[in-house]
């Protein structure tokens, strides 16, 4: 056994070790003293979740991003999101040997963040799962990507399918698809369906979905108070992974106060803002990279992305499934896109934008194939627009030369 | 091609004798769930966009990491190529597709566009989900094209769809048969006519050839058997390479193929008839049973006696490369080897998968 054999067991070890992550916190309490209070609850709450997925404490649902955490807080169990961890494993600038992993296995021209997960999944870095339970939305590959991840753990896989429609039809179909496969779930867990639970679980979402909206609107300050690159980290990893938990009921409002504690004192984040930009897509390359720092330097702020649009209305505890079926069909990016361009027309106005980029990161259809036409329909609003080609978690896939040029032609342009 | 070109001669001589064949009210469509009997109920003629492989315009359109099939098809749709359609019918088969239904709405300005909600899991929630989309389907249709859908006309286009199914068993059944064999490739260049002429006229010529060509002598087999899996090829001209290279394909699970043909059991309501046969059909990679799949893909490789599988997806087809790992290894489970391959829409296979396909034959030689 090689060094780069036994250094990977020791690493596989130490991260199925729930102490690990006790013991890594007051390190990383240290290393992020100067991170604001919310950045510091968002790291307690990954090390909580990966210590408790590990140890096996509760039942361990794998989800995908788009598939409510509520319904996983809802049956008492923890919900862990391979995506997001691909996201932290390419932040550590680890996903290297994950991809190449996967790519044995599966094509490349796949979601590397679906790639990086199979990897880590084939290496046994995962926290083994009791149920997977995934979405189609936004997403044609996640059925069958978790579908083999449950043919190699030997473990159930529920799945959600929400229709193309808003129809009403639709909502009733969601709601009984929510039923049927709760209603298994509870089966398959041998846990109780405690209705007051998600009652409880719907009313923390709900508090957190109007301090989400307060943020919102505290974010739409000139200059901008807080930066989009940090909005596609933590605070969107924390909508996806956190809702319905009492984390989020911590986190939101730690956040919220930091916010407008700059806007009071009319802080941006930048020294001197010259443009607003939004940010297109659900994520942004979470490796080592440039994007921001040429965007920061040229005085162009991130002060919004979509991926914060906060979309579902607030939901009605006493019908879970009928208020969750509604959230997952209020998605702006599912349906025509029309419904995304009135969302981001919404954001546009509301953000003061006049710099549109939209990120195409490589593998995902359903956002990029829409980036042409969102670029043709705000050129003739006389915004300026451009498409980055990149990839969130393989670094192989991004081109810094490319890339800066893009960006410093662009600005420029904008002058 | 002795077979394919025979066939189409009798297809061209009814349509030139055919004298309403220049009034047809052609509809584009897409997606094999997609139950045409409706469109044929309300007279109108399904036409199956399967496009050149060309995407000089496209590119600026849809992202470089796109299926070339729906590449394709916007190419010839903002060429001006598919201006003869009174409208369009797709289904919400994956995320390209959705995106090319709203590239060509917005680019195109079809008169008539119209997106079908298709689950992907088949039980009774979904089927009755199902049947009130084409519920839906079909008072849109008749909003839009001025005419009453009645059952009489829907249970007739049933049976017209029905008997394209008997009439495409009895050819899958010639194959292999006759000097020089009827080969599966030319059985494939056969069903491509099917989208460029209406059911009564594809049916009629189809029942001509079967009764004019004499296939009574079976062909000694030429060479490993294979199956072929996928999502859509243009043309023939894999199982054609395959042919030459001294393979036989036994049979192919394509939406350009087999999986075309459906019979639907008139045992209750049509509609509700016609949900359930759409989606109780054996799946395709994109719905989400994978296990179903599976299970039919190894029933029918027994059943054909096929030695290997060769699945075929095409570039950025998400639901075929996301299932081929899980389907490799079922199929390794019970020795049958699979080819993997992810190609462009285009018909003609590159040298690298020639390569691989002989290499792909030589194995199973070897294995007997």
């Amino acid at each position: 056994m090689d060094n780069k054999a036994i250094g990977l067991k020791v690493l596989r070890k130490m991260v199925h070790f729930p102490s690990t992550y006790r013991l890594l916190l007051p390190f990383l309490n240290l290393l992020h003293s100067k991170e604001n209070q919310a950045y510091r609850v968002w790291v307690r709450f990954l090390l909580s979740t990966f210590r408790d997925a590990y140890a096996h404490q509760k039942p361990v649902i794998w989800i995908n991003s788009f598939l409510p955490s509520e319904l996983i807080y809802g049956l008492g169990a923890i919900p862990i999101l391979p995506e997001i961890i691909s996201a932290l494993v390419s932040y550590l600038e680890w996903s290297g040997r994950f991809l190449s992993r996967a790519d044995t296995s599966i094509s490349t021209d796949l979601c590397s963040f679906y790639r990086c997960a199979l990897g880590l999944a084939l290496e046994d870095f995962l926290p083994r799962p009791d149920l997977i339970l995934s979405s189609s939305q936004l997403c044609d590959g996640a059925n069958k990507f978790f579908y083999y991840l449950s043919r190699l753990y030997q473990c159930p896989h529920l799945f959600l399918d929400p229709p193309y429609s808003d129809h009403p039809r639709s909502h009733r179909y969601m709601e009984g698809q929510i039923e049927e496969v709760m209603d298994e779930a509870t089966k398959i867990l041998s846990l109780p369906l405690r209705k007051e639970r998600f009652r409880l679980v719907l009313n923390r979402s709900n508090q957190a979905r109007q301090w989400i909206e307060k943020i919102n609107q505290l974010r739409q300050s000139i200059p901008s108070p807080f930066p989009g690159s940090e909005g596609l980290s933590y605070l969107s990893g924390m909508t996806f992974h956190s809702m319905g938990s009492p984390w989020a009921l911590r986190f939101f409002p730690l956040l919220y106060a930091e916010i407008e504690k700059r806007v009071f004192s009319k802080k941006g984040y930048l020294p001197e803002e010259k443009h607003r930009f939004l940010w297109l897509h659900h994520v942004r390359p979470y490796y080592k990279n440039e994007i921001f720092n040429i965007l920061s330097s040229r005085g162009v702020a991130l002060s919004f992305e979509e991926a914060n649009y906060l979309y579902w209305p607030p939901l009605d505890p006493s019908e879970p499934w009928k208020s969750l079926a509604d959230k997952i069909l209020s998605n702006v990016w599912a349906g025509p896109i029309e419904r995304r361009m009135k969302a981001i027309e919404e954001m546009r106005v509301a953000y003061s934008i006049d710099g549109v980029i939209h990120f195409s990161h490589w593998g995902c259809r359903q956002s990029c194939g829409g980036a042409a036409i969102i670029g043709d329909w705000l050129k003739e609003k006389g915004i300026s627009y451009l498409v980055l080609f990149g990839d969130g978690a393989d670094p192989n896939n991004y081109s810094t030369g490319q890339i800066r040029t893009r960006l410093e032609a662009f600005i420029e342009m904008m002058g | 091609m002795k077979y394919y070109l025979t066939f189409k001669k009798i297809l061209d001589d009814l349509k030139a004798k055919d004298p309403l064949y220049a009034k047809n009210q052609w509809i584009g469509w897409t997606c094999t769930y997609l139950p045409l009997e409706i469109l044929e109920a309300a007279h109108l003629t399904p036409f199956r966009i399967l496009p050149e492989a060309t995407t000089e315009k496209a590119d600026s359109y849809l992202d470089p990491n796109f299926c070339p099939f729906i590449k394709a098809a916007l190419e010839k749709a903002l060429s001006g190529g598919y201006s003869f359609l009174s409208g369009i019918i797709f289904l919400n088969t994956c995320d390209g597709m959705r995106r090319l239904f709203d590239a060509w709405r917005l680019y195109c300005k079809p008169t008539f566009s119209y997106l079908l909600d298709l689950p992907r899991v088949m039980d009774s929630s979904s089927i009755a989900f199902f049947k009130e989309g084409l519920n839906d389907l079909i008072k849109q249709l008749e909003i839009h094209f001025r005419r009453k859908i009645i059952e009489d006309d829907l249970l007739m286009a049933i049976e017209r769809s029905n008997k394209t199914g008997e009439l495409l068993t009895k050819l899958f059944s010639l194959q292999g048969r006759g000097d020089p064999p009827f080969t599966h490739g030319e059985i494939l260049d056969i069903l491509s006519e099917r989208w460029k002429v209406n059911r009564p006229l594809f049916n009629q010529a189809l029942e001509l050839f079967i009764s004019s060509i004499k296939l009574d002598q079976k062909a000694s087999p030429v060479g490993p058997k294979v199956m072929v899996t996928g999502s859509l090829l243009d043309g023939s001209d894999l199982a054609r390479m395959i042919e030459e290279l001294g393979g036989e394909v036994v049979a192919s699970d394509l939406c350009t193929a087999q999986r075309i043909h459906n019979i639907v059991n008139l045992d209750s309501d049509p509609l509700d008839s016609l949900s359930q046969a759409y989606l109780r059909k054996p799946p395709c990679g994109r719905m989400h049973d994978t296990q179903r799949r599976i299970d039919f893909l190894k029933q029918r490789l027994l059943e054909c006696k096929a030695q290997g599988l060769i699945y075929f997806s095409l570039k950025f087809c998400d639901p075929y490369l996301y299932e081929a790992p899980a389907m490799e290894g079922a199929l390794k489970e019970i020795g049958i080897p699979t080819l993997f391959i992810e190609g462009e829409y285009s018909g003609k296979p590159g040298g690298g998968i020639r390569t691989r396909v002989q290499a792909f034959l030589e194995v199973l030689r070897q294995n007997g």
